[in-house]
């Protein structure tokens, strides 16, 4: 058969976001290695080409670059979009119709921002959103903090499936590697009721798309290497397409030693990650789609050895040390005690049947196992044996029907959602437990309605959540007894949103939602010594749920071609909220005198202000400004909230070439090179008593990178070069609870290589 | 299709009648409910005991602390026991610190005029370890004394002494304060 080489393809490129024409984009026959560039216009064209199968690669600076599978039969128009910027607030409201469209911003990290930052963990990728901050111990763990949130008042879904551990615990991690994503968003509002899980904070989405259509094997190849902590990273995935399966393999393995400030090692902070992703998708008709996702995350953590303390005289004496005691001058990749070994296992199998254009009918099921184990220090060799060992399995179950052109083209989305919680204390530890034993049982109900009416877009969400808590506690008085409790709470989530768009370059959203949170199992129930905090947590099983009221108003601004201009404004109270009241009087121990802390509610209020500038200063000179304002009060005791965010303000600016670059005969592209300065205010606002140690000072970082795409026949390779903490500078952070004990982390180089083929 | 759509409704069932089974309650092989610090005079005459015991360990019912009076002017030969008396028998927990001697230290604070305690007993390594002592009291007065026990110190480091383990490091498994009567 012989082929036809006078073909032609022609094609406009759009930012998805403004639907503006991208220029200078370039396109490429990844095959023949022949291409071009658009025009002013987004337009390209491509002549003199063979039919048959191709792939089309299309990239552009400060865009991820994307691959297109074509096959050529004749003369062909394409229409293509390209998603730009890392993570500005996507507007995700007007076009299209799908339910998915929010009043509320969501915001996204790409998937290049999470291969090219891959040395970092979910909360740290999160962390370079405007109003996300990070509550961390250590360098090792770290948990998102959104407007103020955190734990038990945020939810993660992995894959659409809430993410089932141990989140209570202000030094658990979440147990997901952010490299199985494609995308990462944050979702607040009415579209944040579709997901079980707390509504007060938010959502967090971890998104794994369906597999493309593709019917060659691709992969992408990635590695790192970072100098703090002489870190080594590397990440495989491969997939294909086929009629009869499709599959995808995504593997990571991570390893660090020590970390370091600018002055000492932080011994015992190594780490060591293993996991991996497989995901199967079999189409039984155009409309019927089966899909089966399978992965397991195990991570190691070492915790500075210099942070385990035992009693209250050992924290006072560890807050008057510049250094930590265990500091030596040597680097180890070796974990001890005081380490946390995770391990998190997911399955599931999923069904989406398209019944026609506008309808959707989704069933999932999901289990989960999930283990953590925590050792210390202990005496009698038995610092081996987990102080603490929880294993948690979780078993959820979803229906979910989408119309996108219900009567009068209202979009609707509704579902049923069970799902089943078992949380048991391995007894080995040879340690009355902090959580008790439980198992929870949450029934949901959501219905979300959305139309566009003329210049606005409304939305509507209800959601009702019925939880059932079983927990069996043991007794701190001789004889041990079993104690049950049985508890119903009824959640009632109700969110109305309205975006208007004031003129093509205004937009203007507003939400007001209101939200129910009942108490978690640590709150009711927790008791026992908190050797971390140096503290005794008694829960308090009287608690009643929280409710909550948020307000949100934003607007995005294109003020003239070159500044863009966002910003949300923010207030919410929440009547009841839980939080751990420190006691008057002290109790004692053998080891001396510990402060209590017993779970209360009081009325508090939280509000803030985040603000975006974009500036192109020239088409390859680009400028960002950001920064986040918060303040969070106590209503009844009139003070200020422990472990809210210090405000803070990040100025980017950043070089893009955009035509390539030659270098020793070699074609670089997309080479880009910015700098970043992130200034962190202190906190003035927090009473002295209010903590252990005084708030830290306010610190300014300088961050760099530097990356370029090399073009190959079938394969493309993207260097890059990072530093983070340019100046090495000293400093503490008020969300990183290893403060009391140590500096933050000194300057660190990644060096990274991505190959995409 | 139709069995994708029953299995929920199974999972509901089997689900909605579960009652969490009754916990195993741990082994508590690491508590310490007691510490006896007796005093043996070396002229002879009645041991002296200060006591602590906390028998349900950390929360629960507090512990209780006894005390006894010390004759001025005397020399005492001291030695303190450590018990978990949670198992029956009671575990000795001062076995476990003699094997592992290097790994702890005990501190003796005071601040009754005229003490002076010093340690009467040595490590592996020559260092001292504070299960045997030697007490010797001044003029009449009162005060208090606090036994501290850590784990894992840094026993050279510089400024460490009986009185003073501040720059030792490790965690602290034992710290308790006695009212002291010297009469």
């Amino acid at each position: 058969m012989g082929q036809q080489c006078d073909l032609s393809l022609r094609g406009y490129v759009n930012d998805s976001g403004t639907s503006q024409p991208l220029e200078y984009v370039n396109v490429l026959v990844s095959e023949t290695g022949v291409g071009t560039t658009t025009d002013s216009t987004g337009f390209f064209s491509l002549d003199n080409l063979c039919s048959g199968e191709a792939h089309l690669v299309i990239s552009h600076i400060g865009c991820e670059t994307q691959q297109w599978y074509i096959n050529l039969k004749s003369d062909t128009l394409l229409h293509l979009q390209m998603d730009h910027s890392e993570n500005l607030l996507h507007d995700v409201v007007i076009t299209g119709q799908s339910i998915e469209k929010t009043t509320q911003y969501s915001q996204t990290i790409s998937s290049q921002k999470i291969t090219d930052e891959a040395d970092k963990d979910l909360s740290r990728l999160l962390e370079d959103m405007t109003g996300v901050s990070t509550l961390k111990n250590g360098s090792g763990i770290a948990k998102p903090v959104i407007h103020g949130l955190y734990g038990n008042r945020l939810s993660i879904l992995n894959n659409g499936i809430l993410q089932s551990g141990q989140k209570w615990g202000n030094d658990h991690s979440p147990e997901i590697d952010p490299m199985v994503a494609q995308k990462i968003r944050v979702v607040k509002g009415t579209a944040a009721l579709e997901y079980v899980g707390s509504q007060l904070g938010g959502v967090i989405l971890i998104d794994v798309d369906r597999l493309d259509e593709e019917p060659h094997l691709h992969g992408k190849a990635s590695y790192f290497y970072e100098t703090n902590g002489r870190g080594h990273g590397t990440n495989l995935q491969l997939q294909q397409y086929s009629p009869e399966i499709s599959w995808k393999v995504n593997g990571t393995l991570k390893k660090n030693g020590d970390r370091s400030t600018p002055d000492y090692f932080l011994n015992n902070t190594g780490s060591q990650q293993a996991n991996l992703a497989v995901q199967l998708q079999k189409s039984f008709s155009p409309r019927l789609e089966v899909s089966l996702y399978g992965s397991t995350f195990n991570n190691e953590i070492g915790i500075l050895r210099g942070s385990h303390i035992g009693n209250v005289t050992d924290l006072e004496t560890a807050l008057g040390r510049d250094i930590p005691f265990f500091t030596e001058p040597r680097f180890s990749y070796e974990i001890e005690a005081p380490r946390q070994v995770v391990n998190h296992q997911l399955l599931k199998l999923s069904g989406r049947y398209v019944y026609d254009d506008d309808r959707i009918i989704e069933i999932s099921m999901a289990a989960q196992l999930n283990d953590r184990k925590e050792y210390d220090v202990r005496r009698g060799g038995q610092s081996d044996t987990p102080a603490l060992f929880l294993s948690q399995a979780n078993f959820f179950t979803q229906l979910k029907y989408k119309d996108s052109d219900l009567f009068q083209q209202w979009g609707m989305s509704s579902g049923i959602q069970v799902d089943l919680t078992d949380n048991t204390n391995q007894p080995e530890t040879g340690i009355l437990p902090l959580i008790p034993d439980y198992t929870s049982l949450k029934t949901g109900a959501f219905i979300l309605f959305n139309k566009r009416i003329k210049q606005s877009f409304v939305d509507i969400g209800l959601r009702y959540d019925q939880v059932f808590q079983n927990a069996v506690t043991i007794s701190r008085t001789l004889p041990r007894e079993i104690i049950r409790y049985d508890n119903v709470f009824h959640n009632l989530s109700v969110s109305l949103g309205w975006q208007y768009l004031w003129a093509d370059d205004f937009t203007i959203s507003s939400n007001i939602g209101f939200a129910m949170r009942n108490p978690a199992i640590n709150e009711l129930y927790s008791s026992g010594l908190h050797q971390g905090v140096s503290g005794i947590e008694e829960g308090d099983p009287g608690l009643s749920g929280e409710q909550s009221v948020k307000t949100v108003v934003s607007f995005k601004w294109k003020a003239t071609g070159a500044l863009f201009l966002e910003s949300l404004i923010y207030y919410q109270q929440i009547k009841d909220y839980i939080y751990l009241r420190p006691e008057e009087e002290f109790r004692l121990t053998v080891r001396g005198a510990f402060p209590v802390f017993t779970y209360d509610q009081t009325d508090v209020q939280l509000y803030g202000l985040d603000f975006t500038a974009d500036y192109e200063l020239s088409p390859s000179l680009h400028a960002k400004l950001a920064y986040s304002y918060i303040r969070a009060n106590d209503l009844v005791a009139n003070t200020e909230l422990i472990n809210i965010p210090a405000n803070n303000l990040n100025a980017l600016l950043r070089y893009e070439v955009n035509q390539s670059v030659k270098l020793l005969g070699i074609q670089l592209d997309k080479c880009s090179f910015s700098m970043d300065g992130l200034w962190v205010f202190g906190k003035n606002e927090l009473l002295a008593e209010q903590d252990f140690a005084a708030v830290p000072d306010a610190y300014q970082l300088l961050n760099a990178k530097l990356s370029f795409d090399i073009n190959l026949p079938h394969t493309r390779l993207r260097w890059l070069l990072r530093v983070d903490n340019v100046l090495n500078q000293s400093y503490r952070d008020y969300l990183n609870r290893q403060r009391y004990f140590a500096d933050d982390l000194g300057r660190n180089v990644v060096l990274g290589l991505n190959v995409s083929f | 299709m139709h069995r994708l759509l029953f299995l929920p409704v199974a999972l509901l069932f089997l689900l909605s009648s579960c009652s969490k089974d009754d916990p195993i309650i741990p082994n508590e092989e690491e508590v310490i409910t007691t510490l006896i610090y007796s005093l043996t005079p070396d002229s002879g005459g009645a041991v002296v005991e200060l006591k602590f015991v906390d028998l349900d360990g950390e929360g629960g019912d507090a512990p209780v602390i006894t005390t006894a009076d010390l004759n001025s002017n005397t020399s005492y030969t001291g030695s303190v026991r450590l018990l978990n008396e949670q198992l029956s028998p009671a575990e000795n927990i001062t076995a476990e610190i003699q094997e592992e001697d290097e790994d702890h230290q005990f501190f003796y604070q005071s601040t009754v005029a005229g003490m002076i305690i010093s340690y009467d007993d040595v490590d592996g390594n020559n260092q001292p370890v504070g299960i045997s002592t030697m007490l010797q009291t001044g003029d009449a007065g009162s005060g208090m004394l606090t036994i501290t026990l850590r784990h894992e110190p840094n026993k050279s480091a510089s400024g460490v002494v009986i009185s003073d383990p501040s720059n030792a490091g490790g965690e602290t498994d034992i710290e308790i304060r006695f009212p002291i009567n010297v009469q």
